[in-house]
């Protein structure tokens, strides 16, 4: 055998780079869903956590203690295996069958416990990002005729967001290394797929050694843009 | 000047004769030496291999092999507690000396460990709830839930590439999604289902089909090209049978007094049938 072909039968072959591949998508697209829905539910929880009403705060306090202190691993676990035997037999049949343009259960319950694990963390750096942001633009703000919710989306939040941008971004990389935890219960990501890959060809440094590539490709792309992100912010003067 | 190149040189052959003199130990006097058998075994398939809730202790049917042959070989067991997807990783980055855990034989993974001669016959079978599942013809139709790592997926996906297969990390985790509905069956060795099924509190609800997709010989795994260890494996199993041990050890596990009772299927040392595929 020449050196080219030995060096080939090292090499995945292409049916099984293309389950990686898939796998990376939908790792892909599972973080993208997450990191939007989770912002949008962070902005709600910051906004609770700062609220004048201390019924919001402390829900939101119960919130933060209960999705921050567990392990995701733990809370995926419950999503998929412990909280379906609290819904009645027939709903859960529902869910468990496939339908089309709906996420089987697998993806769904994943997704849930994902987000909102994701929530407790981006709503924090939310929560500090406006911290960041004087007090005199609130006062500014409810003095022309705000109310603090109108005061939070114009004048707070964007300033907010410019604050904690950095931190943001690194939770946003949290999050997308977070899905591979998904494949315990049945998200077929690229950690799944990797696993696969393994179990098939038993070519373990090259199953595991390209999804590494993915992953770290992945969280490198964040990476440059936190960086564009925090050059533009220098040179922008700060309101 | 002429002095250094010299001594350079010696010292590479001397460097190389030493490792050359490493590569001639095999892995059987490295067990010797240590004293220490590691042997990587389940920790979550009973009767194989499993965690006693009484004693937490690893106990099982392999751990009993494993155990016997370790006292034959006058040393110490450690076990490595693995999942299916580990197996071989646990033996090619030389964590564990010998993988006693439900090992289905198959060409390809022979091309990466050794194994010995059989020591269990199973098939792979399938848990459903009652009147779910009556025929082989319904399995295309079904979401099924088996084992990462194993090859069980290899062959539903060769033969059934319609049906919805769902992988988990073990058999107790697609026992789980069974009993609360994410998957209408799961496919595993008709051992461990028969021990699954006898252990679960509403068993009278679930049924283990008559249906056999393949026929599984399990055997033992080392290294590729640790022949001296497999040869000291392969002898004590062969013994083990003749003085009536390897029987002992499965009436424990599988007698008609245990828990998973099931008829046997293989004496080992039995010649092989041509793999089922």
């Amino acid at each position: 055998m020449s050196l080219f072909e030995a060096a080939q039968a090292q090499l995945l072959s292409p049916i099984y780079l293309g389950w990686l591949l898939e796998g990376w998508l939908t790792t892909l697209w599972a973080a993208l869903v997450v990191i939007v829905v989770s912002t949008l539910l962070g902005v709600g929880f910051a906004a609770a956590r700062t609220s004048t009403r201390s019924g919001a705060r402390r829900l939101a306090a119960l919130y933060l203690s209960a999705f921050r202190n567990t392990p995701l691993l733990v809370q995926l676990f419950f999503w998929y295996f412990g909280a379906p035997s609290l819904l009645p037999q027939a709903a859960r049949e529902w869910l468990n069958a496939g339908h089309r343009f709906w996420p089987s259960f697998e993806v769904l319950s994943a997704l849930v416990g994902l987000v909102l694990y994701a929530t407790a963390f981006v709503g924090e750096e939310l929560r500090a990002g406006m911290r960041g942001v004087p007090d005199t633009q609130l006062q500014a703000g409810t003095a022309l005729g705000f109310t603090r919710a109108q005061v939070l989306r114009h004048v707070t939040l964007p300033q907010a967001i410019r604050i904690a941008a950095s931190p943001l971004l690194g939770q946003y990389m949290n999050i997308v290394k977070n899905t591979s935890l998904a494949m315990a219960v049945g998200l077929v990501e690229l950690s799944y797929t990797a696993r696969q890959v393994e179990a098939e060809t038993f070519k373990t440094f090259q199953a595991f050694g390209f999804a590494t590539l993915f992953y770290v490709v992945t969280i490198a792309a964040l990476e440059l843009l936190s960086a564009r992100l925090s050059r533009r912010q220098a040179v922008l003067p700060r309101a | 000047m002429k002095l250094r190149p010299l001594i350079l040189c010696g010292i590479a052959a001397f460097a190389s004769l030493a490792s050359l003199q490493s590569a001639w130990a095999d892995r059987l006097d490295d067990i010797r030496k240590a004293g220490v058998l590691r042997v990587a075994a389940f920790d979550g398939n009973p009767p194989f291999g499993y965690i006693d809730a009484a004693s937490k202790k690893q106990v099982g049917h392999d751990i009993d092999l494993a155990t016997e042959y370790a006292k034959s070989l006058g040393v110490r067991l450690e076990l490595v507690p693995t999942n299916p997807a580990n197996r071989i990783p646990l033996l090619t980055s030389g964590k564990a000396d010998v993988v006693f855990a439900s090992f289905t034989i198959t060409d390809e993974r022979a091309k990466v460990v050794d194994f010995t001669t059989p020591y269990f016959l199973v098939g792979q079978q399938f848990l459903a709830k009652k009147g779910v599942l009556a025929d082989a013809e319904q399995i295309k139709d079904l979401r099924i839930g088996t084992e990462k790592g194993t090859t069980m997926e290899g062959n539903l996906r060769a033969r059934y590439p319609q049906a919805r297969v769902v992988l988990y990390d073990d058999s107790p985790f697609a026992l789980a999604a069974l009993r609360n509905g994410n998957v209408q069956a799961i496919t595993n060795d008709g051992v461990k289902l028969t021990a699954q099924w006898n252990q679960l509190p509403d068993k009278a609800n679930y049924e283990i089909p008559p249906i056999t997709v393949s026929k599984e010989y399990l055997g033992a795994a080392v290294p590729k090209g640790e022949t001296r260890l497999l040869e000291s494996l392969n002898g004590w199993l062969v013994e083990s049978e003749r003085n009536g041990r390897a029987l002992a050890i499965y009436n424990t596990w599988f007698g008609p007094n245990s828990s998973a009772p099931l008829p046997r299927l293989l004496k080992i040392g039995d010649a092989r049938l041509a793999s089922a595929n």
